[in-house]
Formats: C-alpha cells, sequence, structure tokens
C-alpha cells in the first residue's frame, strides 16, 4: 500500500504541478552549469573588462599571449592590412626619429662649422692633427661642459653586467669585463679603508673622465662622465637605481648569470646619457669678429688693388693725353678689361708704346681715328717723313715756319723746300743749313779758287796767257754757278783785285778796279750773270804771301776767283 | 647572453694567471694582481649550442700575508682551486682554502687543477693525494699552462657545472 501511495502521489503531482516542475528543474540545470549562456556574456564582457582592467593588470597578462598569436597569425596572413592599419602610427614615429636626427646632425655641423674657422678652431685643428684625435671629438673636448658616455648596471653581488648603454659613437666592447672590474675596486675599497656601514666608493676619477657610482643592495649603477656632472645627475642616477631595484626586485634576487629580463632597463639607463655642450652665446660676437678680420683685409685688399687700378689708369691716360698726335675721347676699365678710344696722328708714337714708357705695363684694346695733329712735334715728325730726312738733321717749328738746321748736299734743297706743302708747315727755312757741293762742282769750286789771272806790272790789260786763263776761269765758273743755281742754292762770285805795292795806293786802287772789270766783263760775256759777280778790289789789302820777294809781287798782280754758295740769298748772290 | 662567475684561487705561485692566460686573451695587465688582488678576464664559450660568457676572476694568490680576498668571491657561480703539483705545501693548503671558500659562499661546482704537469721530474704528489681530492668532494684535473694540457677540458666542464645550477661534485 505505501507503494501504492507512493506512485498515486507522483502521479497527482504530475497533474497538480508538473508544467512547474519541468521549469523548476531546467532552472536547476542552469544553474547547477556554467550559469551564463553565450548571450549573456556577450552583454557582460565589455563591462567586466573594463572592471577588471581598472582593478590590476592580470587581464592583460593573460590576453597577451593570445594576442600576440593572433596579430602574428594575422600579419602572416595578410601583412598589408596590419600595415595599412599601423601607418598612421608609424609614419609621424619615423618622421619625428628622423627629424630628431637630422637636428642633432645640423648642431653638429653648426658646432664644427663655428669651430672651424675661428683662431680657436684652428688651434684644435692642429691639435687634432697633432694627437690623431678626429676633429669632432676634439670640439666636443674642449666645448663639453659634461657628457654622460656610459652608464653600467652592475649586479652587486657577483659584479656581473646586466645592462650597459653608451654614447653612440663610443665602441667599447670591454663593458663586462669593466663591470668586473668595478666590482672589484668597490670590494678593494671597501677591505682597504673598512668605511662605515654602508659606505661605498662614490666617485673616482681618470683624466677629464669620472666615474659616478650608485650602489643599492642588488644592484650598482655607474655612469661614465666627461667633464663635470651637476648634481642633477646624480640625483637621476639614484632614481633610476631605485626605481630598477622596485621594478626588477625578482629578478635581482633570482639573478644566476642571465642578463635578458633586464632588457627593458636600457631606457631608463639611456635617458642618463646626455651631452651638454657650452652654450655659444658669447661666442658669436666673437665669431662675428672672425668672420670680419678677413672680410675687412679682402675689402682692403680689394680696395687696395681698386685704387691701384684707378691710379695705374689715370697715369696712362694722362701720358695719352699729353702725348703728340694723340686725343683720348673716352675709355672704359672693366674687370681688368682696359678700352680707349680717341684720335690718333699717323705719325704719333705707339699708345701702347707711349703708356709703357710710363711706366704702366698694360695690354689694352685701342680704338683709334685717324686726324691730322698741328702740335709742332708732330708737324716737325710729318715734316722729317716727308723729306726723308736724316737722324741728325735738327729741325723745329718757329710758328708754322719749319727751321732746319745742319748740313746737308746740295741736291737735297730742292725735296727740302717741298716740306712747306706739309700740313702744318707754313715755310720752310732752310737758311741756318750748311750744303755741300757733289764732287763735280767741288772740284770745279777748288780748281777756280786755286787760279789766278795774272797782270803785268802796272797793266790792266789781259796778255795771251791770261786771256786764256780768264776763258778756263769763265767756262768753270759758268758751269758752278748753273750748277748750284740750278740745285736752287744762292752762289756769290767774289772778284778779288790785287796789285804789287809799288805805286800810289790810290793808284793801285785804281788799277785793282780795273783789272777785275776786265775780269768780269770776260765772264759776263761769257755768259756769267752780272748780279752774282761782286767786285773786291782789294789792292794792297789782303796781300798772297811768299817768301821770295819778286814772286810775292808777282802773284799778287792779280785778280782772284771766290766762290760762295749758300742756301739762302746772299749779299749780292742770286740763286 | 648567460654570464657566469668563476674564480680560481690558490697559494701563491701555482700558476692560476697562467691558466688563465693560456686560456683567454687578456686586456689587464698583470699588474691589477698586485694593486688591487684580482685580475678579470673574459671567455665566451659554446655549451650544448649556448653561448655563455665565463667571466674569470683571477685572485692574487695566498701568501704569508694575504689570506684569501672573500669579497671578490662574492656570487662566483664557479671555482678553480689551483695546486702546483711540484710544490707538497700547495696541495695541503688547498683543503683550508676550501674551507674559508666554502665558509663565506656555501656550496658551488668547484674543481681542482693539478698544474705544471709538465714538470713530471719535480713531481712531489703521489697517486693518492691526487685521487683524495676527489673524496673530498672536488672535482679533478691535471692540468699544464705550459702544454694546454686539461685546461679547456676543466673550463668546459665548470662551465656546465654552473650553468646547471647543481652542486655538482661537491
Amino acid at each position: 500500500m505505501p507503494d501504492n501511495q507512493t506512485t498515486e502521489f507522483a502521479e497527482l503531482r504530475q497533474l497538480l504541478v508538473g508544467p512547474e516542475q519541468r521549469r523548476l528543474e531546467a532552472l536547476a540545470d542552469r544553474l547547477d552549469g556554467m550559469g551564463i549562456t553565450p548571450a549573456e556574456l556577450a552583454d557582460l564582457l565589455p563591462e567586466a573588462i573594463a572592471l577588471r582592467s581598472r582593478r590590476d593588470q592580470q587581464l592583460g597578462r593573460a590576453l597577451a599571449p593570445t594576442v600576440e598569436t593572433a596579430l602574428r597569425e594575422s600579419i602572416r596572413r595578410n601583412p598589408r592590412e596590419i600595415a595599412t592599419a599601423i601607418f598612421p602610427v608609424l609614419g609621424p614615429a619615423i618622421r619625428k626619429a628622423i627629424a630628431e636626427t637630422m637636428a642633432s646632425l645640423v648642431r653638429s655641423i653648426n658646432s664644427a662649422v663655428e669651430h672651424s674657422l675661428s683662431p680657436r678652431g684652428l688651434k684644435w685643428r692642429l691639435e687634432s692633427w697633432r694627437t690623431g684625435v678626429s676633429f669632432p671629438e676634439i670640439v666636443i673636448k674642449h666645448s663639453l661642459v659634461y657628457r654622460v658616455e656610459q652608464v653600467f648596471l652592475i649586479h652587486a653581488e657577483t659584479g656581473l653586467l646586466l645592462c650597459h648603454v653608451s654614447a653612440s659613437d663610443l665602441k667599447l666592447p670591454d663593458a663586462d669585463l669593466i663591470s668586473g672590474m668595478l666590482t672589484a675596486i668597490q670590494d678593494f675599497v671597501r677591505d682597504s679603508f673598512r668605511p662605515a656601514e654602508g659606505g661605498t666608493l662614490r666617485t673616482f676619477s681618470v683624466g677629464d673622465h669620472t666615474v659616478h657610482v650608485e650602489a643599492g643592495p642588488a644592484a650598482v649603477i655607474a655612469a661614465v662622465v666627461r667633464g663635470e656632472a651637476p648634481e642633477g645627475l646624480l640625483r637621476r642616477l639614484q632614481f633610476a637605481l631605485e626605481s630598477i631595484h622596485l621594478e626588477f626586485a625578482t629578478a635581482l634576487a633570482e639573478f644566476s648569470g642571465d642578463a635578458a629580463p633586464f632588457e627593458p632597463v636600457r631606457p631608463v639607463l639611456a635617458d642618463c646619457l646626455e651631452t651638454v655642450l657650452a652654450e655659444p652665446g658669447t661666442g658669436s660676437r666673437k665669431t662675428w669678429l672672425t668672420w670680419a678680420l678677413p672680410l675687412l683685409l679682402l675689402v682692403a685688399l680689394g680696395a687696395g688693388l681698386a685704387i691701384r687700378s684707378s691710379l695705374r689708369w689715370r697715369r696712362a691716360i694722362a701720358a695719352l693725353d699729353a702725348e703728340p698726335g694723340i686725343v683720348v675721347i673716352g675709355g672704359t676699365r672693366d674687370w681688368g678689361r682696359w678700352q680707349i678710344h680717341g684720335l690718333k696722328d699717323p705719325v704719333a708714337r705707339d699708345p701702347e708704346a707711349v703708356v709703357r714708357a710710363a711706366g704702366v705695363s698694360v695690354a689694352f684694346l685701342g680704338r683709334w681715328e685717324p686726324y691730322l695733329s698741328l702740335d709742332s712735334a708732330v708737324v716737325v715728325a710729318r715734316a722729317r717723313k716727308a723729306i726723308g730726312a736724316p737722324a741728325d738733321l735738327a729741325m723745329l717749328l718757329r710758328r708754322d715756319t719749319l727751321v732746319l738746321l745742319g748740313t746737308v748736299p746740295l741736291n737735297w734743297l730742292r725735296s727740302i723746300r717741298l716740306a712747306d706743302r706739309v700740313v702744318g708747315v707754313g715755310s720752310v727755312n732752310v737758311g741756318e743749313l750748311a750744303l755741300t757741293l757733289p764732287p763735280d762742282l767741288d772740284s770745279l769750286r777748288r780748281s777756280v779758287a786755286t787760279t789766278l789771272v795774272r797782270f803785268d806790272p802796272g797793266s790792266a790789260d789781259l796778255t795771251g796767257g791770261a786771256s786764256a786763263t780768264v776763258a778756263g776761269l769763265a767756262a768753270s765758273v759758268r758751269s758752278l754757278v748753273a750748277g748750284v743755281t740750278g740745285a736752287g742754292a744762292w752762289v756769290r762770285i767774289e772778284l778779288v783785285g790785287r796789285t804789287d805795292p809799288s805805286g800810289s795806293d790810290l793808284t793801285n786802287q785804281d788799277l785793282a778796279q780795273r783789272r777785275i772789270d776786265r775780269v768780269a766783263a770776260r765772264f759776263r760775256e761769257a755768259g756769267i750773270a752780272e748780279a752774282v759777280l761782286v767786285p773786291r778790289p782789294v789792292a794792297t789789302g789782303r796781300p798772297l804771301a811768299s817768301d821770295d820777294p819778286a814772286e810775292r809781287a808777282r802773284i799778287n798782280r792779280s785778280v782772284a776767283v771766290q766762290v760762295t754758295v749758300a742756301s739762302r740769298s746772299i749779299d749780292g748772290g742770286k740763286p | 647572453m648567460l654570464q657566469k662567475k668563476i674564480c680560481m684561487v690558490g697559494v701563491y705561485g701555482t700558476g692560476k694567471t697562467c691558466l688563465v692566460q693560456r686560456y683567454v686573451h687578456s686586456i689587464f695587465s698583470a699588474r691589477y694582481l698586485s694593486t688591487v688582488g684580482v685580475k678579470i678576464d673574459r671567455k665566451e664559450i659554446a655549451l650544448d649550442g649556448q653561448s655563455v660568457m665565463l667571466l674569470l676572476w683571477d685572485l692574487e694568490g695566498r701568501d704569508d700575508h694575504h689570506d684569501v680576498n672573500t669579497s671578490y668571491l662574492r656570487g662566483a657561480h664557479g671555482l678553480i682551486y689551483v695546486v702546483d703539483g711540484t710544490r707538497r705545501e700547495t696541495y695541503d693548503q688547498i683543503f683550508e682554502i676550501r674551507d674559508i671558500v666554502t665558509a663565506a659562499l656555501g656550496p658551488i661546482p668547484s674543481a681542482v687543477a693539478i698544474n705544471k704537469t709538465d714538470l713530471t721530474a719535480e713531481w712531489k704528489l703521489t697517486p693518492a693525494d691526487e685521487a683524495a681530492v676527489e673524496t673530498h668532494g672536488l672535482h679533478r684535473v691535471r692540468t699544464s699552462a705550459k702544454t694546454g694540457e686539461g685546461v679547456e677540458a676543466m673550463f668546459q666542464w665548470l662551465a656546465r657545472s654552473a650553468v646547471g645550477g647543481n652542486g655538482a661534485a661537491q
């Protein structure tokens, strides 16, 4: 019966609350299971992530491997998609990095340029050349306030290197050894001096390098500084060391030689690297001076050259202006190229020779128009050229009269007279010229001069011998006169009448005159012009000399013929 | 790269520095030994395809005036005791030194280099002496800085033990 009752009760319950019971069972199932459907999870997930992220970093750490895998997978499948997505982030970052590199390059170039031409820069160059150290390093050495060149993070217990950063231009392959030695030295100092608790070697200097050591319980930070490091740097080292102890406490404690976990420290150490150079502030004026001085010299040099050129130009122009037969009208002078133009008489000197003679040796381009100068020197030169006169024939111009001085052959006289056709010559004065006779006329003149027409004592009659002598003389004199006058010169035939000393002066004077008249008459008969004949009845006045008194009397009873040739009219003479 | 600090200890004149120089190319001069009391060298070795950098701290030898400077031993991953096979006292002192070192460092991988094996005529150790080293729990290597015998093998063994991190062959 109880069994029966149980069954009935169950049936009854099934009939009464069956649907409710099934719903209760479904609810119980869900409560026993995970409790959350995907649909519910989708609603809750964003809020849950936000909540957890606020609380701690656990979620990030948990997701990191999955995200990395997902990212790797995505890049493997389609790299372009990721590249496109991160481009807006990468682009500016790359630009910024490049800009910083360029800025640093420009700074170093500026610095090098600033120092390269100053006296100090030259001194540094010399030092660089002498010591074999590169110039930029010398510049840094001298203009450096301080520079943190290397930073070591050292494991305190083992002395092993955890991390090391150095300025990019330094090459130090032995950082791990230096790390060990730094630790050994620390130990050595501590053992040697036994300082109070916690005392360590804080700084030591070698040359212009100082090593600053900050020691912590598990790690030591050491910075190699060139120059004077400020207090701020030491604080920064302390701060870095503290934060490393905080963040890497476990890694430091568990360190057994593997430095890989300390790789994230690198940026912290890199932050401590810095270079501070002297401000160029006051240097700029000096720089200006260093530029100005050579510039000033250059300007002075240029001005000097310009002045010299100008002086030379003026001297050349003055010389040309002063030169007869040259008239300078204008000229240009560009960059040492001289051009001069003006007028030049054909007989004037070569302008370049004129300039050279003035002590200015310069080649220039001359443009000369021909003209005729009335300058006396040019006129004389022109006349000289026209005549073809020899150098020893002196010429000068008095007003417009060309005066010739010297001795010329008789037959030149005609062509010399033609000089009055030369421009600038009004007339020609040949009166001062002495003439030389051609050989035939000269021998005639000499034979005439040595011939005496002799007379009997007290007589003016031409006896047979005398008559023949007069006839020969007349022929000679006629030829002589014809030759001289034909050449354009004047001639004078003096008939010198003499007597012996016997008789009175009066009768002798008369006798001398009569003797001349007889000879003159015969000359006229022979065709000799009256005008050229000049009677000189000297009687006993200018006797011819002889040792023998009889001979002396004989030769003085005579008429002598004297011939004078002149280039101008002479008293009694005629061309 | 994995780094391991290895210290060389022993009596003065046993050839520690010569062993190191046989093994590495030094950049520091031996003067450091007499001034600071230690000289550090470096040797990179390959161990099962992995690079290990050994930093070899060559400590000034023990004599009547200087005991082993335990400051320099701090953090060491391996230790080499060097004995001069031609000077018996260097062998005897090894065990004293070992007591000092163990007190300072606790158990770490250690080897004994029985050095100067090239000088057989002057040899002062019996095979029993040499074997006794191992009964004291130290790895024994016969070495000669002159011929190079055993040097490579010794450092290799020590590097392996140090990397293994165990207290092998104590």
